[in-house]
């Protein structure tokens, strides 16, 4: 079930009654995973068992490990608990690429060898609850955290179903504490969580969907080269889409769950402002960026072994931070670019010797990268000004736009093909867009751009309880005439094939 | 009250102004009832193949059946109404594969040809709606499947449900923004053309029967796609790859018993002579039927298929697709010697006056 579909908004009203009717607490929560249940089935109702595998397992391996006081057992069940969720990842996720580049690999050496082609189907969301079920087990493994005795408690956890699917990824702490006691949303919550709902689709529906999504599938979708023009608006409209899209649904499901009285973390904090990458990944997909940095580069050494230690330890984690997000030789690239870019960016720092944290303002421990690397700016001391630091955001974002070549383009050809158009290598490329698609793309870029600049320092409830009141309703108005004028959407979100 | 709830309260009694102004408005334009003729409702249709039969044919092909073809007059007759598949301003080649590697599809089919559009390359323009509507059927989802029953509730009341004429996206397609050169945005039909009914007929509203200068924008179009299509003629391994597939796929269905058949509808005027020229018959449409060893109905071998005039030379005006549809059956009848059951037959004045607001 998608957020905005007609299903999940007669899904969301009637879940709404059940859960303010005077019923017990535990009846609640009940209804509340049956809900969950119900809302991942009505996609495709068999992929639900590895739901419940998942599930299942890790809660009684945790349970296991905590009772377990000896170091072999314990590493033995969090490798049992590992591969379950790793496996499974690695079957319908990356089961027929590893086969496509196995084949390659014996073909490149003389080996010929044709395996049949696995039909396999990606279970919608399993990247992401595979990521909330980990976190778990491999907190009670590092005695972080103990292990939930409620079962219910940690079946909601895991299902609940605003995150579900697409995240936010939440920790345990993040969730758990709040289904021990009675939640309800309060008149204030309900209205704002409303309001975010609104926010939501109105970023996935009309900015995603209706506005940008055209123009970018019309660029990424042609096999020949296009003029200078078209392929910077192509990628612009992609930059904006994605963002529009994983946004929007964050922001829906943070607004669902505060209507039913549950605080879900921030996944985006306005990352088309960053300035430098270290910002870019404080502000751009947070609760991944924070669970690689937490399970990935801190266990691998993370800054504590020295420079070079650190720097590959940035690039194996960027790079499978890529390859999470799908299994394609173009997403590991996305990912390296990334890499690359926050090593350079931390070469530069050491190099000027100019170590200083670069935003003021922002929650410096909400760090992406461990301290050393989130602190990493390329800002010199004369770009401190505010013009100075807007062209560095722009120039962070154009950088950013190079590596969504990789991550929208079907394969390397193609990205490599949209990359030389961009920069004018190929001549004589196609016209695609209409004067209307450019229009619409400048149009919401520079929108865009703005709101994230303005907002940088900010978050949406300052500037909602800031503003009048009837302002507030005047942009909500015309979000919701906007959604209303443009309708149903079928299209699905960006990150689900994740 | 806090700000934000007097804030909410304000939204609310705007959208709900909105909502009704925008609503009022929509049924001042008489621009008729339409259904959104989306891959919902088109999966909703496909559903239905299984139980087809001579007299419960399947129909694909492009916008010309969906026009020509009156289901309801169709029904009046032989007592079943076809299963309409076909898409506008498609090829029907995906959806003939599709219903081919189906192994449950044992039915009669009906392929509407327009040349121009059925004999074009695979993955080619024409073929990408056609095979992005083949390719989401088996993904119909629970969830989407049960938007579309409470879309089906709520589309016959509220007009402004409308995607293809009142959404976001035609609207801003109308503004009057000068072309960039180079750069075609596609055909722009006036929203007055014509409107979809749920069993997926295509029926022309009476503004556009009525006005000539509707009428001559259609044409406009028309001209407009001419302009922007290929102007050289398929290369002759392309055409044979096509027959190829297309007789593969026809084999594949009579194999299991299946019927089928090919049915070119009336077009006049520019477009008929246009038409000539760039698919003449015998390098198109005489070979189409020798090579796949099907019958064919071409609608200037019989006077009473040929008699009609299309108002925007490439489709009946809703009356008159009436009693094409009564001239038809008895001829398909007759050409296949398929059993149609032929009920006795029903004044055509009877139906022949509807109109979109019925």
């Amino acid at each position: 079930m998608v957020f905005n579909s007609y299903s999940f908004a007669l899904f969301f009203v009637l879940l709404l009654v059940l859960h303010n009717l005077p019923l017990p607490w535990k009846a609640k929560k009940i209804n509340l995973l049956l809900a969950s249940y119900l809302f991942y089935a009505l996609w495709n109702p068999p992929f639900i068992l590895l739901l419940w595998l998942s599930t299942v397992v890790d809660f009684y391996m945790a349970r296991l490990i905590s009772r377990e006081q000896r170091s072999a057992p314990r590493k033995l069940l969090l490798t049992v608990s590992l591969l379950l969720n790793l496996g499974m990842l690695s079957y319908f996720k990356y089961g027929g690429f590893l086969l496509e580049n196995f084949t390659a690999l014996l073909s490149s050496v003389g080996i010929a060898f044709q395996a049949a082609k696995p039909d396999i189907i990606l279970p919608v969301g399993i990247s992401f609850y595979t990521f909330v079920t980990l976190s778990y087990t491999l907190d009670v493994y590092r005695r972080k955290a103990e292990p939930e005795p409620s079962f219910l408690n940690f079946a909601l956890f895991v299902t609940f179903f605003p995150h579900l699917v697409a995240g936010p990824i939440v920790r345990p702490e993040d969730l758990i504490p709040q289904f021990k006691v009675p939640h309800r949303a309060t008149s204030q919550q309900m209205t704002w969580g409303l309001f975010l709902l609104s926010l939501g689709l109105f970023m996935k529906v009309v900015v995603a969907d209706t506005l940008l999504a055209d123009s970018a599938d019309t660029v990424f979708g042609v096999p020949f080269p296009v003029q200078p023009l078209d392929a910077w608006v192509g990628v612009m409209a992609f930059s904006g889409q994605i963002f529009c899209d994983f946004a929007g649904y964050s922001t829906c499901a943070i607004g669902i769950s505060l209507c039913l009285g549950f605080v879900l973390p921030d996944n985006f904090r306005y990352p088309y402002a960053a300035i430098g990458f270290s910002d870019f990944w404080r502000r751009w997909h947070i609760t991944l960026s924070t669970w690689l940095r937490d399970y990935l580069y801190i266990p691998l050494g993370g800054n504590r072994k020295g420079n070079v230690r650190t720097y590959i330890n940035l690039m194996i984690t960027m790079l499978l931070g890529g390859l999470w997000h799908g299994a394609s030789w173009n997403f590991v690239v996305w990912g390296g670019l990334h890499g690359i870019f926050l090593c350079a960016e931390r070469l530069i720092r050491d190099w000027s010797g100019k170590r200083q944290r670069s935003f003021a303002g922002t929650n410096q421990s909400d760090n992406v990268l461990t301290g050393s690397i989130a602190q990493a700016s390329i800002i010199p001391v004369s770009w401190n000004g505010r013009v100075g630091k807007f062209g560095l955001a722009l120039l962070t974002l154009f950088l950013v736009d190079i590596t969504w070549v990789f991550f929208r383009a079907p394969d390397f050809g193609s990205a490599m093909r949209i990359l030389l158009s961009m920069f004018g290598v190929i001549p004589n490329g196609a016209a695609l867009l209409t004067s209307l698609d450019i229009l619409k793309v400048g149009t919401v870029t520079v929108i865009l751009i703005s709101c994230h600049w303005f907002m940088r320092h900010s978050s949406l409830v300052k500037l909602g309880s800031r503003m009048p009141w009837w302002l507030l309703s005047l942009i909500w108005t015309g979000m919701v005439i906007l959604l209303i004028l443009t309708q149903k959407s079928s299209n699905s979100f960006i990150y689900f094939q994740f | 009250m806090t700000p934000l709830q007097k804030a909410s309260v304000l939204t609310l009694v705007c959208v709900l102004t909105f909502v009704v102004g925008w609503e009022l408005y929509c049924r001042s334009q008489h621009l008729g009832l339409s259904f959104n003729d989306d891959e919902s409702l088109w999966a909703h249709t496909r559903k239905e193949i299984y139980q087809s039969s001579p007299s419960r044919p399947v129909i694909i092909g492009s916008s010309r059946v969906k026009f020509d073809l009156d289901l309801d007059t169709w029904e009046s007759v032989t007592g079943e109404k076809p299963v309409q598949l076909a898409l506008a301003g498609t090829a029907p080649r995906p959806l003939l594969t599709d219903l081919a590697n189906d192994e449950n599809f044992k039915g009669t089919l009906i392929i509407g040809v327009t040349e121009g559009l059925f004999f074009t390359p695979d993955g080619s323009f024409p073929e990408r709606e056609a095979t992005k509507r083949v390719n989401f059927y088996p993904k119909w989802s629970l969830s989407q499947q049960l938007s579309f029953h409470i879309n089906r509730v709520l589309e016959p009341w509220l007009y402004f449900l409308d995607e293809e004429r009142l959404a976001l996206r035609p609207l801003l397609t109308d503004l009057p923004i000068p072309p960039r050169p180079g750069t075609w945005g596609g055909p722009k039909f006036p929203r007055e053309f014509s409107v979809t009914k749920f069993d997926r007929q295509e029926i022309m509203t009476d503004a556009m029967v009525a006005d000539t200068a509707i009428q001559n924008k259609v044409k406009a179009v028309w001209m407009d796609i001419g302009a922007h299509s290929p102007k050289q003629s398929l290369p002759p391994f392309l055409l044979t790859a096509i027959l190829n597939s297309v007789k593969k796929s026809v084999d594949q269905i009579r194999a299991r018993g299946g019927k089928v058949v090919f049915v070119r509808m009336p077009s006049d005027g520019v477009f008929r002579e246009i038409e000539k020229k760039s698919h003449p018959r015998e390098q198109y449409w005489d070979r189409l039927l020798a090579h796949t060893n099907t019958p064919g109905i071409y609608f200037e071998d019989y006077p009473a298929l040929s008699k009609y005039r299309c108002p925007e030379w490439s489709h009946l005006a809703p009356k008159d697709a009436v009693t094409f549809t009564q001239d038809f059956i008895p001829i398909l009848q007759q050409k296949t010697g398929w059993p149609i059951r032929i009920r006795a037959a029903k004044t055509p004045l009877a139906t022949a006056s509807r109109s979109v607001h019925n």
